[in-house]
């Protein structure tokens, strides 16, 4: 006869030291727990609720400027390093982690209107109004001086004139080249003071130009006759055109996909592109109720954020048709220009009101140091959340914000707009012979053609 | 320079003529060489099928007799740039292409690397420029590839003749001077060769294929090109990531935070870097760095032993105190183990007296101990006085209260009382130092009331009032419950019953009232008040008519008792009283007050009465009266000795001649009202006793009598019918109203129109089968509603949400929870992993590529790229699953 005996090795009940968790042995049997699907609901439901509760995303602003914030630039190198330029000319580099200016660099005449650092974050490129690129060399951080509040001013390392005015600048990834957009496209190298190639395709001033982080060779620009380029370092030609209905503001190329870009456009919405299918747009992603100024990639790839004419900063998932997230405060205008931390944790916009912001990236998330249940705690919420956002509770507190009355206006005016064009196409469809009323889908309708 | 490539693959059908015309040189020159035999040349074309020509192998053996290093420099020139630029140019000469040049392409190098060898065979000028090109290389350390064509230059100069066929020879023409030297020309001397006609074959296909070339695009055009071709080319190369990016985008969770290097240091570097800054830390480092303990540390730290060295003796002291120590330490650990496990309580009691008496007679010889004592006391004291702990003020207490005191159990009741008395307790110490207590002025206090009850017209008052209360409680008793218990029918009737009795002892009460209001009226102020201040004692836990249901029927069961045992008649009442007690304390004041002069006054009358009734009353009553008289003689046994100070015995003597009153009462009404009373009680209470041979009916006869009135299921069944109707309403009779759509008389005549007939039918017929689609049309005895209901709503979603294509899976994925109640920990942490893993502070660099397999799973991968296995979520997998199912179906 077999006789079946509990035993337990001593190992398996008892702590190693007095501060270990005391283990609990649950029997894991689901018809044990016949309620636990609904423990769950109610769980995502206080979870989705806390995040209300908790959802602070605004830091702190960091003023000094004394003009509209042009653009800005982040310290690829340095985390806590932000370059700001403003439509005075100044030039300024922030501590985040203090919320205080620096240093500045003064020099140029008009307006700054491009500024990027190399990749090992020693030299900072600016470019503006007044026809020249600057260079400057980056003060190193050091503990010592991190908490006196001296401010130096930085002479330039070497200024380039050259024969037009400038809008953007952006420095290739582990590389000596950057590119700046004025009249064309000029590929510049740190130590020249010309450049060594430029690009031109049509006679229309290039507004922005981003270099690809994953493909260092390529580069894209917008330009003001509505065009998207694209340009190959190794080709002396551009590569491809693309004309869209309206002007593209600003383009950010996916850091962890090389081949896909978004752009920001007049228009309000944005447009996810892959670089090798520009006839249409893989996402178009769509909230913002005016012009969307500029747009940064998080690091992570899986998001990115916007500034808009609309004196908002919204977050959006990099595949999804509308923003995660909508950030305002009553004092902030239009918002010129945006960016993502180094971490992905933060975001920082540059606005009208010559401050920048620092806000969260996830409104809710506890900053600090977290502990690992604390962790383990916030993830299984996260989970829940996913699981049970379909749920309409669930799914109508997540989504629920508080807007601007201005801007709560003008969605639902532009949503009755649209409604009513759809409404009318349907007509015209029904009322005339099949097929000879055809509807663009979305991804395309803005698109006039592709230039080979 | 993709163009170019693309040029060449395009002109690859041209270069088989170039081959051909190629070998036309070779043949000329191939008699310079020595030949193999015809046998062994057939044997080699049999083995080697391809257009190969015999020709070069022929060349082949020669070459192999040729000089390394020679041969190394040549093959530098397959990738010279300038033959591929001079490439593009064949297209727009025709002439040019026909006759091949040597460095043509890199497939027929081969061949044209051959016959330069020959040629270096034949000039005596190479060798130099071998030696120079090596030297050179030597030099430079490149290939020679970059003074090839001034090499070639050179030699071409150097033997123009040699080489009329070549059109890289610049010099050409000018040798020639205008002739053109057509292939015509070099195919003449060959005329004898067997292949000639072979030859001429295929130089006039080649002749006849031949286009005409087009003017080049137009700039504009030619950029396009350009970018067209760019673009493709900038594509290909974009390309490569896809299959990063799909295993990223497939990875349920991607990892940001793997290549962290915070700049933070260990403790051992940190500790290296230490200085010594301060006295002690420099004393200290003197001592740490000394020469011997480092030496001693060097050699396995066993010299360190004898450095630190200890006296024989001084260590055995040690090693006693310690055993000494530890054995003390045993011994009373073992007495205290010993003691803990004794079991008797006296053991217990007489310890903790010992120890009191111990504390005692410390605080008696220790002045400061008794200080102290008596400091803490009276700290305890104030705080008591302070916060009333003890008194109101404790939650536990006043929730107890709130309750009531007469609901709780034994032990609260306790436990409640010893709390009040610890406030006593805590509080009489004060008195005891005061010694001013007064207990007189509560008795005043009583004195006071009573003498204000005692006041006649106030009295009358009262008993007026008294009398209005119990007529208010009789017509309010009216009405019978119409549903629950007591609406069952016999339950009716025992409280109608019950209810008549009430109205007679009712009607008694209001009587007695009168009665004694009259004799107020008589007796007027004349009280004795020692007799008042008595009553007024008697508030609690006295039983008098109650005019009110209940409280009339423990009246009688407390008379039952009194005539079934009469010896112990004294201790039920009391009894009886306790139990009493509580109920009366909710009593109102003003009805005790009354019954309190009521019985002042009944008394000296009705205990006279009462030897009389005794031997009136027959039956049941005897005992009763029997019981009555006991008690009053024990009464007057008291009155006798004059002693009438004992509250309780006031009480109890008051008590029961009240009972006496109403029951002289009773007489007087007459024989009905007594045979009533008896009747009460067997029916009430006493049924069991007075009836011993009734049966209590069984439960299904109880139910069905309870239920006699009611058909349930009739009752369902119209229930149903309603909310189907309500649910499916059935379809409106059709209407006719007289003289619309038609003449009335024509109306009259044809009835109903036949389509509103045929609508009412169709609605009809439609609701019936909705009827019969019913989840409930088969159950009988159930009602399935199939309005949605609004809680439910809140917990489903309407369609099925995105990444999901059935609701099956959907319902899948959902089905088993994922908390860490229900999910070990081993997969809880995979099943909550969020998609992106980053850390705070940790800047993410852009991607990297790495070669990714696309046939490999993601998953194998993950394992590859030592990442912890993650088990897939349900979701992800759910979702693959329906992919799969769908293809299935397909």
């Amino acid at each position: 006869m077999k006789i079946k005996v509990i035993s337990r090795s001593t190992e398996e009940f008892t702590r190693e030291r007095s501060q270990d968790l005391q283990r609990v042995f649950r029997n894991y049997d689901p018809i044990l727990r016949p309620q636990e699907k609904a423990v769950e609901y109610v769980r995502a439901l206080n979870a989705v609720k806390l995040d209300k509760i908790f959802a602070r995303p605004f830091i702190g602003a960091m003023d000094g400027h004394v003009d509209a914030i042009s653009c800005m630039a982040k310290n690829p190198s340095q985390l806590k390093e932000v370059f700001s330029g403003s439509m005075d000319g100044d030039i300024r580099l922030w501590d985040i982690a203090a919320r205080r200016t620096v240093c500045q660099f003064p020099g140029h005449q008009g307006a700054v209107r491009g500024l990027t650092a190399s990749t090992d974050g020693r030299i900072l490129v600016s470019c503006g109004t007044d026809s020249t690129v600057r260079l400057w060399n980056v003060p190193v951080a050091s503990f010592g001086d991190s908490d006196g509040s001296i401010k130096t001013t930085i002479e330039p390392a070497s200024v380039y004139v050259w024969k037009n005015a400038f809008c953007a600048v952006d420095h290739q990834w582990d590389g000596e080249h950057f590119a700046t957009g004025g009249a064309q496209v000029d590929i510049w190298n740190h130590n020249r003071s010309q450049p060594v190639n430029s690009f031109v395709w049509g006679s229309d001033t290039v507004i922005s130009v981003r270099f690809n982080p994953g493909e260092p060779n390529l580069l894209a620009s917008s330009a003001s006759d509505r065009s998207i380029n694209l340009y190959d370092l190794r080709m002396d030609t551009p590569v491809r055109k693309m004309i869209m209905m309206t002007k593209t503001n600003s383009i950010a190329w996916n850091p962890m996909e090389p081949i896909n870009f978004t752009v920001a456009n007049e228009d309000g919405y944005c447009y996810s592109y892959d670089s090798r299918k520009l006839g249409e747009a893989k996402c178009v992603h769509k909230d913002h109720v005016s012009a969307v100024m500029d747009i940064d990639y998080s690091p992570t790839g899986r998001e990115f954020v916007t500034g808009s004419y609309d004196r908002t900063v919204r977050i959006f998932p990099y595949n999804g048709g509308h923003s995660r997230e909508i950030y305002h405060t009553k004092r902030m205008q239009r918002v010129f220009c945006v960016k993502f931390s180094g971490d992905g944790s933060y975001v920082i916009s540059g606005s009208d009101d010559t401050n920048l912001r620092l806000w969260k990236a996830k409104a809710s998330e506890q900053l600090g140091v977290v502990l690992p249940r604390e962790k383990k705690k916030h993830d299984y919420h996260e989970a829940i959340k996913k699981r049970y956002r379909h749920l309409p509770e669930v799914n109508r507190i997540a989504r629920h914000r508080h807007l601007p009355r201005p801007i709560y206006k003008a969605s639902s005016l532009l949503r009755v707009i649209a409604d009513a064009k759809k409404k009318k196409e349907e007509r015209r469809k029904a009322h005339s012979a099949p097929g000879s009323v055809t509807t663009k889908p979305l991804r395309k309708r803005r698109i006039i053609r592709e230039v080979e | 320079m993709a163009e170019e490539k693309r040029k060449e693959r395009g002109d690859a059908n041209r270069h088989t003529a170039k081959k051909k015309s190629k070998k036309t040189s070779d043949n000329q020159r191939k008699k310079t060489g020595p030949r193999l035999p015809s046998s062994l040349k057939k044997e080699i074309q049999h083995l080697n099928p391809t257009p190969v020509d015999v020709d070069d192998i022929d060349s082949d053996v020669y070459e192999y007799e040729e000089e390394q290093p020679e041969e190394e420099s040549r093959k530098n020139k397959r990738y010279d740039p300038v033959s591929v630029n001079d490439d593009n140019d064949l297209s727009s000469d025709f002439e040019d292409e026909n006759v091949q040049s040597d460095d043509d392409d890199g497939g027929y190098d081969f061949i044209g690397k051959k016959r330069k060898e020959i040629d270096s065979d034949d000039d005596y000028g190479e060798e130099d420029d071998e030696r120079h090109e090596r030297m050179l290389q030597r030099i430079t350390g490149m290939p020679s590839k970059p003074f090839d064509g001034n090499k070639k230059a050179r030699k071409n100069d150097v033997i123009p003749e040699l080489y009329p066929e070549s059109e890289n020879n610049p010099s050409h023409d000018v040798v020639e001077g205008d002739g053109r030297i057509s292939i015509e020309d070099l195919l003449n001397p060959l005329r004898d060769d067997p292949d000639h006609s072979r030859l001429r074959l295929r130089n006039q296909q080649i002749e006849n294929r031949s286009r005409t070339v087009h003017a080049p695009l137009p700039k504009a055009d030619q950029a396009k090109v350009e970018r067209k071709v760019a673009y493709q080319i900038s594509k290909e190369q974009v390309t490569k990531w896809q299959p990063l990016i799909q295993k990223n985008r497939e990875a349920p969770t991607k990892y940001f935070d793997e290549k962290t290097d915070l700049g933070f240091s260990t403790i051992g570097a940190i500790a290296s870097e230490f200085e010594p800054r301060t006295e002690f830390e420099r004393k200290m480092a003197a001592l740490v760095h000394h020469d011997k303990i480092i030496e001693a540390h060097k050699n396995d730290g066993a010299s360190l032993l004898d450095m630190n060295k200890v006296s024989i003796v001084c260590e055995k002291d040690r090693q006693n105190r310690n055993a000494k120590l530890r054995s003390l330490l045993f011994r009373h650990e073992m007495k205290a183990k010993h003691v803990k496990k004794i079991k008797s309580k006296t053991y217990h009691r007489l310890l903790k007296k010992h120890r009191l008496k111990a504390e005692s007679s410390q605080l008696e010889m220790d002045p400061e101990a008794t200080n102290e004592y008596a400091l803490k006391q009276e700290r305890q004291r104030a705080e008591e006085r302070m916060t009333l702990r003890h008194k109101h003020k404790s939650p536990w207490l006043q929730r107890k209260m709130q309750r009531g005191l007469d609901k709780q159990d034994e032990g609260t009741r306790a436990a409640v009382t010893e709390h009040f008395q610890r406030h006593e307790e805590l509080t009489r110490k004060r008195n005891t130092m005061d010694s001013s207590s007064s207990d007189d002025s509560t008795y005043e206090d009583d004195d006071d009331e009573n003498a204000a009850d005692s006041d006649p017209g106030k009295a009358n008052n009262i008993l007026r009032k008294a009398k209005q209360k119990t007529l208010e409680v009789l017509e309010e008793d009216d009405g019978m419950p119409k549903s629950g218990l007591l609406s069952l029918p016999f339950m009716r009737r025992g409280l109608e019953k019950r209810k008549e009795a009430t109205i007679e002892e009712v009607n008694l009460t209001v009587q007695e009232y009168e009665d004694s209001m009259k004799k107020l009226d008589d007796s007027g102020g004349s009280e004795d008040p020692k007799v008042a201040s008595t009553g007024g004692r008697r508030v609690f836990g006295m039983a008098k008519a109650q005019t009110i249901g209940a409280d009339n029927k423990v009246e009688l069961d407390k008379f039952y008792n009194n005539s079934d045992s009469e010896d112990d008649f004294e201790a039920k009442k009391s009894g009886n009283i306790e139990n009493d007690g509580s109920d009366n304390l909710q009593k109102d004041v003003i009805n005790d007050s009354v019954l309190n002069q009521e019985n002042i006054d009944s008394r000296k009358e009705s205990v006279f009465k009462n030897f009389d009734e005794i031997v009136k009353n027959p039956g049941p009553k005897t005992t009763y009266e029997v019981s009555i008289f006991a008690s009053d003689t024990w009464k007057k046994a008291k009155n006798k000795n004059g002693i009438d100070t004992d509250i309780k015995k006031s009480s109890k003597f008051t008590r029961s001649v009240r009972h006496n009153v109403k029951n002289s009462e009773k007489d007087q009404l007459g024989e009905d009202s007594d045979t009533d009373d008896e009747g009460q009680m067997v029916d009430g209470i006493l049924t069991s006793a007075s009836k011993p041979s009734y049966e209590l009916p069984s439960q299904e006869e109880l139910i069905r009598q309870a239920f006699a009135g009611d058909d349930v299921e009739d009752d369902f069944e119209k229930d149903k019918q309603e909310i189907l109707n309500e649910e499916n309403p059935e379809p409106e009779k059709p209407l006719l109203l007289p003289g619309w759509g038609q003449w009335t008389d024509i109306q009259q005549k044809k009835g109903l129109p036949s389509w509103m007939v045929k609508e009412h039918e169709n609605a009809r017929i439609k609701r019936e089968e909705a009827l019969k689609k019913r989840k409930d049309a088969q159950l009988k005895n159930v009602i399935i509603s199939e309005k949605s209901s609004k809680k439910a709503e809140k917990l489903q979603t309407k369609t099925v949400p995105f990444p999901y294509t059935s609701k099956d899976v959907f319902h899948q994925s959902m089905r088993m929870p994922i908390g860490p109640e229900s999910n070990p920990s081993t997969t809880f942490g995979p099943l909550t992993r969020p998609e992106v893993v980053k850390k705070p502070g940790v800047i993410i660099k852009p991607i990297e590529f790495e070669e990714v397999n696309p046939h490999v799973k993601p998953e194998q991968q993950s394992v590859k790229n030592k990442k912890l296995n993650i088990t897939k979520g349900n979701d992800s997998e759910a979702i693959k699953k329906s992919k799969l199912k769908v293809k299935g179906n397909k």
